[in-house]
């Protein structure tokens, strides 16, 4: 179990960096596309690529960002009865549900598209446009993004796995949604004060 | 097993799936495959269908209209840190204070505001919460009109262009975005006049209930304890006369379009009226109030976002997509400006959105497994057969509809409403004649209840966080239940006039010079480097602009995919 733990947060660390980086992608994509339009306005001129860059930005945004939002769980749930159980209970729904909903999705979604990009990486397709962009890179995240999201499917296995065994606490716990960090980062300005939403 | 009896059942696993408590997404994609695998077995499906699965993500990266869904988070939560929903409470609070009601009517403007600024409920709500509510408590309102008032405002965000929720509804109907912008701009404002006529009802039938702010309250004055209103109002009437004469004296002899016409004039009214406040402050001449020199401080920089993001797409400068870049570009410079932008909120408002984009376009995902498989196993006319044994025609089938939509915001968020039921719904609908525009606003109007409705409801649920102790979850309930009414009022209002959202597609207008019609037909003349045929870029298809009643809608992608997997062996 240690050695699984262990693989565990080797991959929380992993998916935790790609998506601190993932995250700044936002912040290009938003001046890549108000630039591209004030450019098109003011000069009249415009390229493909740059299109183009703002979907491959936007796939790698959410490919990306998949095992980093499910290591995080913030996948939405309808919690109505979920969240009446014990967190034992939880855990075990957590677990199946990433070994028989999850895995067999992003198992596979992974085993289709690696051929498709393996041959577009071969035949270096590019996109019917003018000036438009390769193709394989962006054909190459479906199976990095599901690959990661795989991982991280297993890491939240292992880590409720050894939460009902009692080594770690609950790794659901630490975040009770996005609404809380929404009312975090108003509170903060507000002069301090508790907040248990 | 029959295959009739696989739809129901598919149905009812999804049900289950769902309510077992695991992520929408994969809950979406499990019973897909599950129902897909068990028709390839019994021979309903062919199996080549399973092998698509990754053109099907690939659809979506690749569609446009959804790209607005980062950008429109980013920027509403760049604006929420940037102080501009406070200093406009403020303000329009001291404004509107001194009448009955009048803290009220000063949060359902700014909530109107806000929504026409950015498309994401939680910022407003949430402000307003802050601010609002205590300064309202404080001088003797009804606890639950304060908190009903403030949790319907904020969902106004929902209908009032550029909202989130009709760029999602445009994508799944295939109608044009810009369209749909268009068409609830009339039933979004109406919203807002019925809001309004209700804080006076109440203020009529229980004074006590929403008072006017105490003379002690009234900060905003001159030295001389007078008001300042008159100022404003003179500043106010200038800047029309200004915009108006500009429009008069430049465009006399043109037939620019209504639109631009509009909004240039406007943009000329407010730089006159910003200059004269700038003037005034810098020389200290006093020829304006303090109020009116405010007042025109903080109205500026949402007008100005509004012009980036709503002016911006209907001149036709950019896209809906591209306008919601513009508006976090300008979200971003505001909070520049106001000294309110770092690093740390920066990477804040990008961790968020990061996360929100994921979980939607996973569900979304999930949902287009679901529907190959549920088209593989002939879901669409069983959902079909469902409806046709229904009375009353058209108006039979929305009353239906709307009924069904608003049981489930009880239960799903708006975004599986749109990728799991909307898709369901929205062929039906075609078939029997209805304008997609019209239905597509219709529904919009239907779920901003989903946002208001006790108990799960996230307005409210925003709203109970940052309330004080001394309001009743229960008060928060009540209080939202007149403004669900209303909803409904308005569907209805919807249905029994469907003019109030076509006037803006093909109604009367069209023979004056040019309509808007025409104004967002061009837009994709404007970008003809965007032809490349994506399935989402409904904006792109031109089509949309005109879509004559009973128009056939977009392809479903997963349909045409079907087809396409059933003539090779």
């Amino acid at each position: 179990m240690q050695a699984l733990l262990r693989l565990a947060g080797w991959i929380d660390a992993l998916n935790e960096r790609i998506g601190q980086m993932a995250k700044w992608l936002v912040l290009i994509c938003v001046l890549i596309s108000a630039g591209n339009a004030v450019i098109r306005k003011a000069f009249d001129t415009s390229s493909n690529a740059f299109l183009e860059i703002q979907w491959y930005l936007f796939s790698a945004m959410f490919l990306l960002g998949a095992a980093y939002t499910l290591k995080h769980n913030e996948h939405i749930r309808i919690d109505i009865l979920l969240s009446r159980l014990s967190p034992r209970k939880q855990a075990v729904v957590d677990i199946l549900g990433t070994l028989l909903f999850l895995l067999p999705m992003a198992i596979a979604v992974l085993y289709f598209s690696w051929p498709v990009m393996t041959q577009m990486m071969t035949s270096g397709e590019t996109s019917s446009d003018a000036g438009g962009l390769v193709r394989w890179p962006v054909w190459a995240l479906i199976p990095i993004g599901f690959t990661l999201l795989i991982l991280q499917a297993a890491a939240e296995i292992i880590k409720r796995l050894a939460f009902l065994q009692g080594l770690i606490p609950n790794p659901a716990e630490k975040h009770t949604g996005q609404i809380a960090e929404v009312i975090a980062q108003n509170l903060d300005s507000q002069p301090k004060q508790e907040n248990k939403a | 097993m029959s295959p009739e009896f696989m739809a129901p059942l598919m149905f009812a696993s999804l049900i289950l799936f769902l309510l077992i408590g695991y992520p929408v997404a994969f809950s979406l994609s499990a019973v897909g495959l599950l129902f897909a695998v068990i028709a390839i077995e019994l021979g309903f499906m062919p199996a080549a269908l399973l092998q698509a699965l990754p053109q099907q993500v690939f659809d979506i990266m690749r569609n446009d209209t959804l790209l607005a869904i980062p950008f429109f988070t980013f920027m509403g939560l760049i604006l929420e840190r940037s102080g501009m929903a406070e200093d406009m409470l403020e303000t329009i609070g001291q404004l509107f204070g001194r009448i009955r009601g009048g803290l009220a009517y000063a949060v359902i403007f700014v909530g109107a505001l806000l929504a026409a600024t950015t498309g994401v409920v939680a910022a407003s709500v949430i402000s307003m919460g802050l601010i609002s509510l205590p300064i309202m408590m404080r001088y003797g309102y009804d606890a639950r009109v304060a908190s009903g008032v403030i949790a319907a405002s904020g969902t106004l965000a929902q209908i009032i262009p550029p909202s989130l929720v009709l760029i999602v509804l445009a994508d799944q109907l295939g109608t044009s975005v810009g369209d749909m912008y268009a068409g609830a701009l009339v039933p979004g404002l109406t919203l807002v006049l019925l809001y309004v006529l209700y804080v006076f009802i109440v203020t009529v039938v229980r004074p006590s209930a929403a008072p006017a702010l105490p003379p002690e309250a009234r900060t905003l004055r001159e030295d001389n304890g007078s008001s300042g209103t008159p100022s404003l109002l003179a500043l106010l009437a200038v800047s029309i006369v200004a915009g108006v004469a500009y429009d008069q004296f430049h465009y006399a002899a043109t037939d620019r379009p209504m639109d631009e016409r509009i909004i240039v004039s406007a943009l000329i009214g407010i730089a006159i009226a910003f200059g004269a406040a700038v003037v005034n402050r810098v020389t200290k001449m006093g020829l304006l109030s303090r109020a009116a020199e405010k007042v025109v401080f903080v109205m500026v920089p949402p007008l100005m976002l509004i012009f980036l993001v709503l002016g911006t797409i209907f001149l036709g400068v950019a896209t809906p997509t591209e306008g919601g870049a513009m508006g976090a570009a300008g979200a971003i410079i505001l909070a520049m400006i106001k000294g309110k932008l770092n690093l740390d909120l920066t990477r804040q408002a990008m961790n968020s959105t990061l996360k929100l984009t994921t979980f939607v376009v996973f569900i979304l995902i999930g949902a287009r497994v679901f529907r190959i498989a549920f088209i593989g196993v002939d879901g669409d006319a069983w959902v079909e057969h469902l409806f046709d044994s229904l009375p009353g025609g058209v108006v039979g089938f929305l009353v239906v509809v709307n009924i069904l939509v608003f049981v489930l915001a009880f239960f799903l968020d708006f975004f599986e409403i749109a990728f799991i039921i909307v898709p369901l719904l929205a062929p039906i609908a075609a078939k029997l004649g209805i304008d997609l525009v019209w239905f597509g606003v219709m529904l919009g109007v239907n779920m901003q209840t989903s946002f208001m409705h006790p108990p799960f409801g996230f307005a409210l649920f925003y709203l109970r966080s940052v309330a004080p102790k001394s309001i009743k979850t229960t008060d928060i309930y009540w209080g939202a239940i007149p403004f669900v009414i209303i909803q409904i009022l308005m569907v209805a209002l919807v249905i029994a006039f469907p003019k109030l959202v076509t006037h803006a597609l093909h109604g009367p207008a069209a023979e004056s010079t040019q309509t808007t019609e025409e104004v967002l037909q061009s837009l994709p003349q404007d970008t003809p480097e965007q032809t490349e045929g994506d399935g989402g870029a409904a904006l792109m298809e031109g089509s949309g602009a005109t879509l004559p009643a009973g128009a056939e809608p977009e392809p479903d992608p997963a349909a045409a995919l079907l087809e396409e997997a059933g003539k090779s062996p």
